[in-house]
């Protein structure tokens, strides 16, 4: 790859268009279970609780049609950083009350809570990456965007502002692979005049040097560039009525009621064992 | 039909101006009626895009008055209603698209003004499919290429079914063939009944309107058909303006063929005319052309391939097998339609991007060997971008041209020296110009500040990627003439461009480039003439090719392979003579 290619072509997110039970869900369904899904993993105190959400996690991976070994690649790149944590934690977590030890040389002392703590930070790790590639793969960004709209919407009756809020959301999105764009082209404007940009060499502080100048211009472009996009917004009416309407509609049925109530009674038991 | 829209002694400041500049717009009236087409012209700042600001109440006049279809624009509660009949499509296209995906960027304007959904989605399929983008529905808008963006930004105006449209300049950055599918576009709207005002600098493109209404320093300096624009040169030039290339053609063939019309203002126009002018029977003995001494290679690029986010699922493979010579003093052009890879190869060059597949060599260099120094070649490389004004970083003149000599070491007198230099070489006075503030400059002037901060390095090749795009008829003529002076004092340059007019001007040879390769590279002559080929990547041969082949075609026997206004002239003339002495 180039020194140059600051991801202004990427998407955010790894969103997998496939026809499946979950991606058919109504937006909001989704969202509300995979919130639900991912505050318990996060939550849960007990190793068995963890285990349930990691399987739950498993299983909706495979109702979605999602390769279970592209799904797992996602665990290989944090893997290192957690075996450390999960080595650390196992000699740090120690209960002293209840706990046994198993094992003793010198000051290093394991113990059965502490095994048990590395297990239980491997298992978390393992199940929120999973549910968050879930999320990534079952919803788009315009999905999600439509999908808080609408959630967010009787807020909007006691006065919070949840339209211009995702309208900054959006914007956000959009905005950076532009600002990546540009970026990428002040950069290449600077080298090509000599500045030492991007080259292996040069010490840390060296080449945190390197982006000051970048800074300022790019600061400047992007201000530019918003005031464009607030003309741009001005000149389609944003904002002119009261009521905007969506074109996306949705259609909450049955059985994302049954979803939804699926995925609160999941947290529930995930919470509680 | 009725007035839409009325324009009264419309003045306008810009809230933050000094006290003793010009205001923007002074005392403009106008009256657009419905169903229109209006072509807007002027200088670079001549205030045409703040005029068709204040057309969909974006601006709102100083003093006098805009109405709507009788609404007035400093009254707020009209906004919606006015946007909803006036919609404008901006200069830049790709920052005036909101959502992530290009549905519901064309869905945008309608669910603001609070359509029903069913609606919405019905409008903009017909959006989609009027503008050829219903393909690409669902793609984010950073995945389209220049030309598809355009057209994004337009389906999303006649998603709001506006009875007019702005358009300003939309055609500045595309490439000859989706310059042509936006004036198919405006045709085909006009005859829906769509008002349509459309700022341009091309003036073969203000032809084709109704009505031409040119700007100068803020004022209307003239408005009628144009006919009676286009016929009135003395006032052009005052404003910054030229005749359209068809009739500045015409004026110089008119000597030698007096029997030509007189108001000749498009191509079509000229080849008309010439066949019913007289054809003499003459005719020139072909000479062969004269080949001098083998020119020494300079650059030389092989079997070259690049994939931008190589091993990303968004690899995006720019070039495919592109090869390229260009010979010690022999100025080359890349041409080729948008996303055909020409600012990658040009990126190549000086060594910005490696090469991964195949090899470049510049000069002595060999890019291929990593310890080669991007530093080092940026010396005998310069490289000015799209565009260069929006990667201005300095705020001041004087420190944006003097950044690379400062990169190189070069301190003091010597430095204020280099600067000095490069400042004269663009035309721009060094005590006058070196503490401006960069951004208070006019188009022009910016684009010839960019220019002189590549030269400030004395580079020997100048990679050029759209040098002349974007700026007004006077500007483009004065910057041809620098470039052609630098051309003189030994500068072999690479130019990329969208204007075979332009490239005419400043280079011998070409290479046509489509999908990342190099399909036809010779002598301007050579490619110019294969228009088949042309037309598959996307190109159209330069106006004088155009005409000479139509005359060819009704029995001048005129050489082959003309490019040049001068050339075409002089062959004529010969002609004339040669007829006369039979």
């Amino acid at each position: 790859m180039s020194n140059f290619e600051y991801l202004g072509r990427v998407t955010i997110g790894q969103y997998l268009p496939i026809d499946s039970f979950l991606h058919r869900l109504d937006t909001r369904a989704r969202l509300l279970f995979f919130f639900c899904l991912l505050a318990a993993i996060t939550l849960a105190a007990h190793p068995a609780g963890l285990f349930l959400g990691l399987v739950v996690a498993l299983v909706c991976l495979v109702i979605a049609h999602i390769p279970l070994k592209f799904a797992l690649r996602g665990l290989l790149p944090p893997l290192p950083f957690l075996l450390v944590l999960a080595v650390i934690q196992v000699f740090l977590a120690r209960d002293s009350s209840h706990s046994v030890i198993l094992f003793q040389f010198g000051p290093v002392i394991l113990t059965n809570t502490g095994l048990w703590a590395g297990a239980a930070l491997l298992i978390r790790f393992a199940g929120l990456i999973l549910g968050l590639s879930l999320a990534s793969f079952c919803l788009s960004t315009s999905q999600i965007i439509h999908g808080l709209d609408s959630l967010l919407k009787p807020f909007a009756r006691i006065g919070f502002p949840s339209r211009d809020l995702i309208m900054v959301m959006q914007v956000t999105l959009r905005f950076l692979p532009l600002l990546a764009l540009s970026a990428e082209r002040i950069a290449k404007s600077q080298a090509a005049r000599g500045a030492e940009w991007g080259i292996g060499h040069g010490s840390l502080l060296q080449r945190a040097r390197q982006i000051i100048p970048l800074i300022v211009p790019l600061f400047l472009t992007s201000l530019h560039r918003a005031e464009n996009l607030a003309l741009a917004m001005d000149a389609r009416a944003y904002g002119s009525s009261s009521r905007p309407t969506s074109m996306v509609e949705m259609h909450f049925q049955a059985v994302d009621g049954l979803a939804v109530g699926l995925g609160f009674i999941i947290t529930g038991v995930i919470l509680v064992v | 039909m009725g007035i839409l829209i009325e324009v009264d002694n419309l003045n306008y400041r810009h809230p933050n101006s000094e006290p003793g500049m010009l205001s923007a717009l002074r005392g403009i009236n106008l009256r657009i009626a419905e169903g229109e087409y209006v072509a807007l012209i002027g200088a670079n700042g001549s205030g045409k895009t703040t005029l068709a600001r204040h057309l969909n109440a974006l601006l709102r006049p100083t003093s006098g008055s805009v109405r709507i279809g009788d609404l007035d624009t400093q009254n707020p509660r009209n906004y919606a209603a006015i946007r909803a009949m006036v919609g404008m499509v901006f200069q830049s296209p790709e920052d005036q698209i909101i959502a992530t995906t290009v549905e519901e960027d064309v869905a945008f304007g309608p669910e603001n003004l609070g359509i029903a959904p069913q609606e919405i989605r019905e409008r903009v399929n017909t959006a989609l499919q009027n503008t050829g983008m219903s393909e690409f529905r669902l793609r984010p808008p950073h995945q389209l290429s220049a030309g598809q963006v355009q057209r994004l930004a337009l389906a999303g105006i006649l998603a709001m079914r506006p009875r007019c449209i702005i358009f300003d300049e939309p055609t500045a950055m595309l490439d000859p063939v989706g310059r042509k599918d936006v004036q198919a576009l405006l045709s085909q709207l006009h005859k829906e009944g769509i008002t349509i005002l459309y700022i341009t600098h091309f003036m073969e493109e203000a032809v084709r309107a109704e009505r031409v209404v040119v700007l100068c320093q803020g004022q209307v300096a003239l408005d009628g058909s144009p006919a009676q624009v286009f016929n009135d040169a003395p006032s052009l030039n005052k404003s910054g303006l030229e005749r359209p290339p068809a009739a500045v053609l015409a004026d110089v063939l008119r000597p030698q063929i007096p029997q030509l019309a007189g108001n000749i203002l498009t191509v079509e126009e000229l080849t008309q005319s010439l066949l019913a002018c007289p054809i003499p029977s003459g005719r020139i003995l072909e000479q062969p052309p004269v080949e001098d001494e083998q020119p020494t290679p300079l650059i030389k690029v092989h079997d070259l391939g690049y994939t931008y986010l190589k091993g990303t699922p968004f690899a995006e493979r720019a070039l495919t097998g592109a090869s390229l010579r260009v010979d010690e003093q022999r100025s080359h052009g890349l041409i080729g339609a948008t996303g055909s890879g020409k600012s990658t190869l040009l990126q190549h060059l000086n060594g910005l991007i490696r090469p991964q597949e195949g090899t470049v060599r510049v000069g002595p260099y060999d890019l291929n060997d990593p310890k080669i120094e991007l530093k080092t070649v940026c010396q005998l490389v310069g490289m000015s971008f799209q565009i260069p004004e929006t990667q201005f970083f300095e705020q001041y003149v004087g420190d944006e041209i003097a950044f690379g000599p400062r990169q190189m070491g070069i301190k003091a007198a010597g430095l204020v020296q280099q600067v000095r230099q490069a400042m004269e070489m663009v035309g721009l006075d060094f005590e006058d110009y070196k503490d401006r503030l960069v951004f208070t400059l006019s188009g022009g002037e910016k684009r010839k500040v960019a220019l002189a901060s590549v030269l400030a390095l004395h580079p020997r090749i100048l990679a050029l990627d759209e040098p002349l795009a974007g700026l007004d008829p006077l500007s483009r003529r004065d910057l041809l003439e620098n470039l052609r002076e630098w051309q003189s004092s030994g500068v072999t340059m690479v130019v990329s461009s969208h204007y075979m007019e332009d490239l005419v001007e400043l280079v011998g040879v070409v290479t046509v480039l489509k999908n990342g390769k190099d399909v036809i590279s010779g002598a301007l002559a050579k490619v110019f003439s294969r228009r088949d080929e042309l037309e598959e990547a996307g190109l159209e041969a330069p106006l004088v090719t155009q005409v000479a082949a139509s005359m060819l075609k009704s029995g001048w026997a005129l050489p082959r392979g003309l490019v040049r206004q001068d050339e075409l002239v002089r062959a004529v003339a010969e002609l004339v003579k040669a007829g006369v002495h039979e």
